[in-house]
C-alpha cells in the first residue's frame, strides 16, 4: 500500500504531462513569414471557379483578409484624391470670387 | 539423437556467426549505399505489411473542411516539405541524400514509388489511414519522425487532409494555402 499510492500518483502525473506536450501552431510562426500572394486571385474570373472545392474555399479564406486590406488601401487612396480635388475646388472658388 | 545434436550445433554456429558478423562492422550503413535486393525486400515488406495492418481499423473523419487544408498545409510546409517536396520541385538535398528516399508527396500515391498494400488503389481511405499512422508514429531507422508526441490527432488529420489535395495544387495555390497568417 505504501508503494502503490506514490506509483499511482506518479502514473497520473505522467499521463497529465504527456497530454500537454503537444505544442501549439504558434510555435511554428516565424517573424518574417511569407504572406499569401493573393494578387492572382483578385484578378481571377470567379464565375469559372468551383466555389465548393475545398482548395478554392481555403484560398478564398486565406485571401479574405488581404482582400480587405486591398480594398481599404484603394478607398484610402480614393478618399485622399477626392479631398485633394475638393481642396483645389475651394481654392479656385476663392480665387474667382476674390 | 545425432540429428538433434547436429541441428543444435548448426544453430549455435549460426548464432555465433551472426553475432560475429554484427560486431565485425563489415555491413555498410552509409545512406549513400543501397541495401542488397534481399535486405531491401525484407525491410520494404515488413514496413508495408505492418503499416497496412496497424492502420486497418483507424476511422477516417471527414477531410473536406477548408480549415483543415489551411492548418495542415501550414504544418506541411514547415515540417514536411523539406523532405517530401512542394509543387514544382522534383528533388532536393534530402531526397537525394536520405536512404530510403522520402516519397515525393506532390505526386499521387500510386505514382511515388511507394507500395501501400492491398486495397489502396480502390479505397482512398486506405491511403488516408496509412498517412495518419505514419505521421503519428513515424518509421524507425528511416528519417521519418513520429509527430504524435508533439501534435494532437486533430492536427495530424489536418495534415492528412492536406496530403489528399497536395498532388493537384499548383505552386501558386500551394503558396497561398500554406502561408501561416
Amino acid at each position: 500500500m505504501k508503494i502503490i499510492a506514490p506509483v499511482l500518483l506518479l502514473t497520473i502525473l505522467s499521463g497529465l504531462s504527456v497530454s500537454t506536450i503537444a505544442h501549439s501552431p504558434e510555435m511554428h510562426k516565424k517573424a518574417n513569414a511569407e504572406k499569401p500572394k493573393c494578387e492572382g486571385m483578385h484578378n481571377m474570373d470567379h464565375g469559372n471557379m468551383d466555389m465548393n472545392d475545398p482548395v478554392m474555399m481555403a484560398m478564398m479564406k486565406q485571401c479574405e483578409s488581404t482582400t480587405d486590406d486591398h480594398h481599404d488601401e484603394k478607398h484610402n487612396k480614393k478618399d485622399k484624391k477626392d479631398k485633394h480635388s475638393d481642396d483645389h475646388g475651394d481654392h479656385d472658388m476663392k480665387k474667382n470670387h476674390g | 539423437m545425432i540429428i538433434i545434436k547436429t541441428m543444435a550445433l548448426l544453430l549455435l554456429l549460426a548464432v555465433v556467426g551472426g553475432v560475429g558478423f554484427i560486431y565485425s562492422g563489415i555491413y555498410p550503413v552509409g545512406a549513400d549505399n543501397k541495401h542488397n535486393a534481399l535486405t531491401f525486400w525484407v525491410l520494404e515488406t515488413l514496413r508495408t505489411k505492418f503499416i497496412a495492418r496497424a492502420s486497418k481499423n483507424i476511422a477516417v473523419p471527414p477531410l473536406t473542411d477548408p480549415q483543415l487544408l489551411l492548418s495542415g498545409g501550414a504544418d506541411y510546409n514547415d515540417m514536411c516539405a523539406g523532405c517530401h517536396l512542394a509543387p514544382g520541385q522534383t528533388e532536393n538535398d534530402m531526397t537525394l541524400g536520405l536512404y530510403p528516399s522520402p516519397p515525393n508527396l506532390t505526386v499521387a500515391a500510386d505514382k511515388h514509388d511507394h507500395d501501400h498494400g492491398e486495397g489502396s488503389h480502390d479505397d482512398p481511405n486506405v491511403i488516408a489511414r496509412q498517412q495518419y499512422w505514419v505521421i503519428k508514429h513515424g518509421i524507425m531507422a528511416s528519417g521519418m519522425a513520429a509527430f504524435g508526441p508533439t501534435h494532437d490527432d486533430d492536427r495530424i488529420w489536418a495534415m492528412v487532409a492536406f496530403l489528399q489535395k497536395l498532388p493537384e495544387l499548383t505552386p501558386q495555390q500551394y503558396q497561398i494555402i500554406t502561408a501561416r497568417q
